[in-house]
């Protein structure tokens, strides 16, 4: 029965059901209020947009985990091509004019993701093996193409690039708003365009899915090849936060997005997830390692905080099942 | 005698005043089943009556919010499915629940593995399920993978999983809906095995002509609330619909008065398959058409309907569309050529169970509801959605309800919607009305005929022979991969039918 936000509060622990139900935004406001009251430099703007800026880059491929994840697949290759496409990125940027630096640096992004795509959709692959595989080509290859040292921008694009990724429009972080834009876009498409309503639909049953008619391959392809673009464009962002490119970016990424989109309650096994959601996933994880850095907690504890929060995410939204 | 020693009480089993609800939907009122000693007890009643969560009371899989249970006299309060089968309460369910990977042998003492000893002797346990699955009469290897097996072979291992030395009541919910005439016979013999051991039998079907051929006593549930126990003798089939429905049921199969087409609107001829014993399979159907197939489980009957609709691979044969020559490689393609399927298999392939109804019902009919762009024109798909709900009498509370928490007559209604929602000029409905209830039934045999009268061609493939004699104007029946026969309207008879399917001659 569809009850108005207000019956429910009214029903007999009514409240509890509600938090449960909107649990990733629950934790997320308590972060916020816990953060806010242990320390004194959470809340002042140098900090705050310090950490939008950490996690866009995550954000940018967790957003196009969450559409693979959707379909009922992974995909493991979004942190070395966050590598292997900085590395890129930041060879071309020193050879040609930046817009084809970008737009090459997207192309490639793409045609990497088509090659999972074609090997999951056409080639009937375990996504978790094609992608798993492409991984390693992809970390061996930005080790190859930049010697394994870093590569400097040099150019006045470089430059451009640097100071667009590190500042800030009306106080608001640019890489951030690239982010956001993102999400906004995934938001339009997979809530109100048909795109949005086949992925759901193979994710959830895929073989009704292939007998009501729907390209299943097509959209598998597809879903794979946007997150390869989405990594392209993340690389882009980290690449330029740092003025270079080198094959240590992205370690362990796609597990970070991975952890993500399940905190923000989507389904592995495909169907359900929203990108609100995800993006809360985003912050919850970027709010955690920022906190913790504010109270000078070494990087391994903070990996232990960061599993013990997924496993009480996912065991809130157990809760919400029954 | 051990069964001596427990006839103290008149009845085996006792359930009285149990009511049970979930969150506010209360789903049983003070419900009483008693179940005697050596009884085949008939439990009836449609869909969403409450009849599978009082059996899962009784297994342990929920627990009632009061009542009480009695077993032999004795009360018993099972905790989980576990409890409930070392009582000796054994449910098999409708819906498959064996581990594809293992093997017959493994799966039907599953429940026993790690119990007492920690080797397991597999040779003896393979001989002891063979043992058990020959004296069933059905033939199948103990040692086989679960995945191969048939459909029909896997619901005898399932049935086989639950009869054991100590089965004292055991419950069958819908055993029946894959079986042929045959099978459903060798099926009843064991029951009365059974019965003569004095186990108990709790038997739920929607076929009523196997109540009458098998059960002692009839208990009908309404609405969560019993209607009360009658032996069997004392009623008849209208009765039990008039107790089940509320209402007088005349006509169970609407009136045929479509005037049916000369030329074909659509004909397949020769088609062979690549992958699965289909062959050689000619027939065309006209408009206004209901075309009806029938014959035995494995008879090839949904697999001509997959290859028709390019699910499965063509090795030979052709398609035409109003004269027309066409192909259907994939789903894809057919649904291009306005060609729709409602699967048998409703719950795996027909609908999209964690999604709602709306979304169910637009999924093959995006053209007409969305931009250029792909984007949904939201009051338009509401409008489509809304009008195909009140046409198929969609009973749920909206149209953004989950399909998974319909009944199954509701679900099947979302499953003809989705092909409805297109103007489909051939759709194959298989098995229309498995494990669907009486009044579910009546509405989706209307809409068939309604669908026929627009000029469609219908292609119905059903088990049910009442069911396919009553809507269809013509049978072919199929045997072993191929059209064996096929029976005008007056040569109808589940004899005839029965003879082609087995590859006979009629008298």
């Amino acid at each position: 029965m569809a009850l108005t936000l207000k019956q429910q509060l009214s029903t007999p622990g009514g409240i509890l059901k509600f938090l449960i139900k909107y649990n990733t935004i629950f934790i997320f406001l308590v972060l916020v209020i816990f953060s806010a009251v242990i320390s004194d430099v959470f809340f002042t703007s140098v900090n705050l947009s310090n950490l939008l800026k950490q996690v866009s880059g995550i954000g940018i491929i967790s957003v196009g985990m969450l559409i693979v994840i959707l379909t009922g697949g992974i995909d493991l290759s979004v942190g070395s091509m966050v590598a292997l496409l900085a590395v890129i990125f930041a060879i071309f940027v020193n050879l040609f004019a930046l817009p084809l630096a970008i737009l090459l640096t997207l192309v490639i992004g793409f045609g990497l993701g088509s090659v999972a795509g074609y090997l999951v959709a056409y080639q009937k692959m375990a996504p978790f093996i094609a992608t798993l595989a492409l991984m390693t080509v992809a970390r061996g290859m930005g080790f190859i193409f930049s010697k394994g040292s870093p590569i400097r921008f040099e150019t006045y694009g470089g430059l451009f690039m640097s100071n667009f990724a590190n500042n800030s429009t009306l106080g608001v972080p640019n890489i951030a708003i690239v982010f956001f834009i993102i999400v906004i876009i995934a938001t339009i498409m997979l809530k109100y365009n048909v795109f949005g309503r086949l992925v759901i639909a193979i994710g959830s049953n895929e073989e009704a899915s292939r007998l009501s008619g729907i390209k299943v391959g097509k959209y598998k392809f597809l879903v794979y090849a946007i997150s390869g673009t989405l990594a392209a464009l993340a690389a882009i962002i980290v690449a330029s936060r740092t003025n270079l490119g080198s094959p240590n970016m992205g370690l362990s990424w796609e597990l970070d997005a991975i952890a993500a989109v399940v905190i923000g309650g989507a389904s592995l096994s495909g169907g359900k997830g929203s990108v609100i959601n995800t993006l809360m996933g985003v912050l919850i994880l970027g709010l955690i390692s920022n906190i913790l850095n504010l109270l000078n907690v070494p990087s391994y504890p903070q990996q232990v905080v960061k599993g013990g929060i997924i496993i009480f995410a996912v065991l809130l939204q157990r809760f919400e099942k029954k | 005698m051990a069964i001596m020693e427990e006839n103290k009480s008149e009845y085996r089993l006792e359930m009285s005043g149990i009511s049970k609800s979930f969150g506010i939907v209360s789903v049983l009122e003070d419900v009483n089943l008693r179940v005697k000693h050596g009884e085949i007890h008939a439990l009836l009643g449609e869909n969403g009556a409450g009849k599978s969560t009082l059996m899962k009371i009784l297994s342990g899989a929920h627990q009632k919010d009061s009542g009480e249970v009695l077993l032999n006299g004795k009360e018993i309060n099972p905790k989980n499915t576990h409890d409930g089968q070392v009582l000796g309460i054994n449910v098999v369910y409708q819906e498959l629940s064996l581990v594809n990977d293992l093997s017959v042998a493994e799966n039907i003492y599953l429940h026993k593995l790690g119990a007492n000893k920690f080797w397991m002797n597999w040779k003896k346990i393979t001989q002891d399920a063979q043992e058990l699955l020959d004296s069933l009469g059905f033939e199948i290897d103990a040692s086989a993978t679960v995945r191969n097996l048939s459909i029909v072979q896997k619901q005898v291992v399932e049935i086989a999983k639950a009869i054991s030395e100590d089965t004292k009541v055991l419950v069958l919910d819908e055993p029946t809906t894959v079986f042929d005439p045959t099978d459903t016979q060798k099926l009843f013999d064991n029951l009365f095995k059974l019965k003569e051991r004095g186990i108990s039998i709790i038997y739920i079907s929607h076929h009523l002509e196997e109540i009458f051929k098998i059960a002692d006593t009839v208990t009908v549930l309404k609405d969560g609330v019993d209607t009360g126990s009658m032996p069997t003798s004392e009623i008849d089939t209208d009765g039990i619909i008039h107790l089940m429905i509320g209402r007088e049921l005349k006509d169970l199969y609407p009136l045929r008065d479509v005037v049916v087409g000369d030329t074909a609107i659509f004909e397949v001829k020769n088609l062979t398959a690549k992958d699965t014993l289909v062959h050689d399979v000619s027939f065309c159907v006209k408009p206004g058409e209901v075309l009806g197939i029938a014959g035995l489980g494995g008879s090839g009957r949904t697999e001509t309907a997959k290859l028709i609709f390019g699910a499965h691979r063509k090795k030979s044969g052709s398609i035409f569309l109003n004269g027309e020559k066409i192909t259907t490689k994939s789903p894809v393609e057919a649904v291009e050529h306005e060609i729709g399927l409602v699967s048998e298999n409703r719950k795996e392939e027909g609908v999209f169970l964690p999604l709602s109804i709306r979304k169910n019902i637009s999924v093959t009919n995006f053209d007409s509801i969305s931009s250029s762009l792909g984007f949904i024109k939201t009051d338009k798909e509401h409008d489509n959605v809304r009008g195909l709900m009140n046409k198929l009498n969609i009973k749920a509370p909206g149209s953004e309800v989950d399909v998974k928490n319909l009944s199954g007559g509701n679900q099947q209604k979302v499953a003809l919607a989705k092909w409805l929602s297109i103007d489909s000029k051939v759709i194959i409905i298989d098995e229309p009305t498995r494990g669907v209830d009486v009044g579910a039934k009546v509405e989706i045999y209307n809409l068939i005929n309604e669908v026929a009268k627009k000029g469609v061609g219908v292609i119905v493939i059903s088990s049910d022979m009442p069911e396919i004699m009553g809507i269809a104007d013509r049978i072919l029946v199929m045997h072993e991969g191929t059209i064996y026969g096929e029976l005008p309207k007056e040569k109808f008879s589940e004899e005839n039918i029965l003879r082609y399917s087995i590859g006979k001659a009629l008298k």
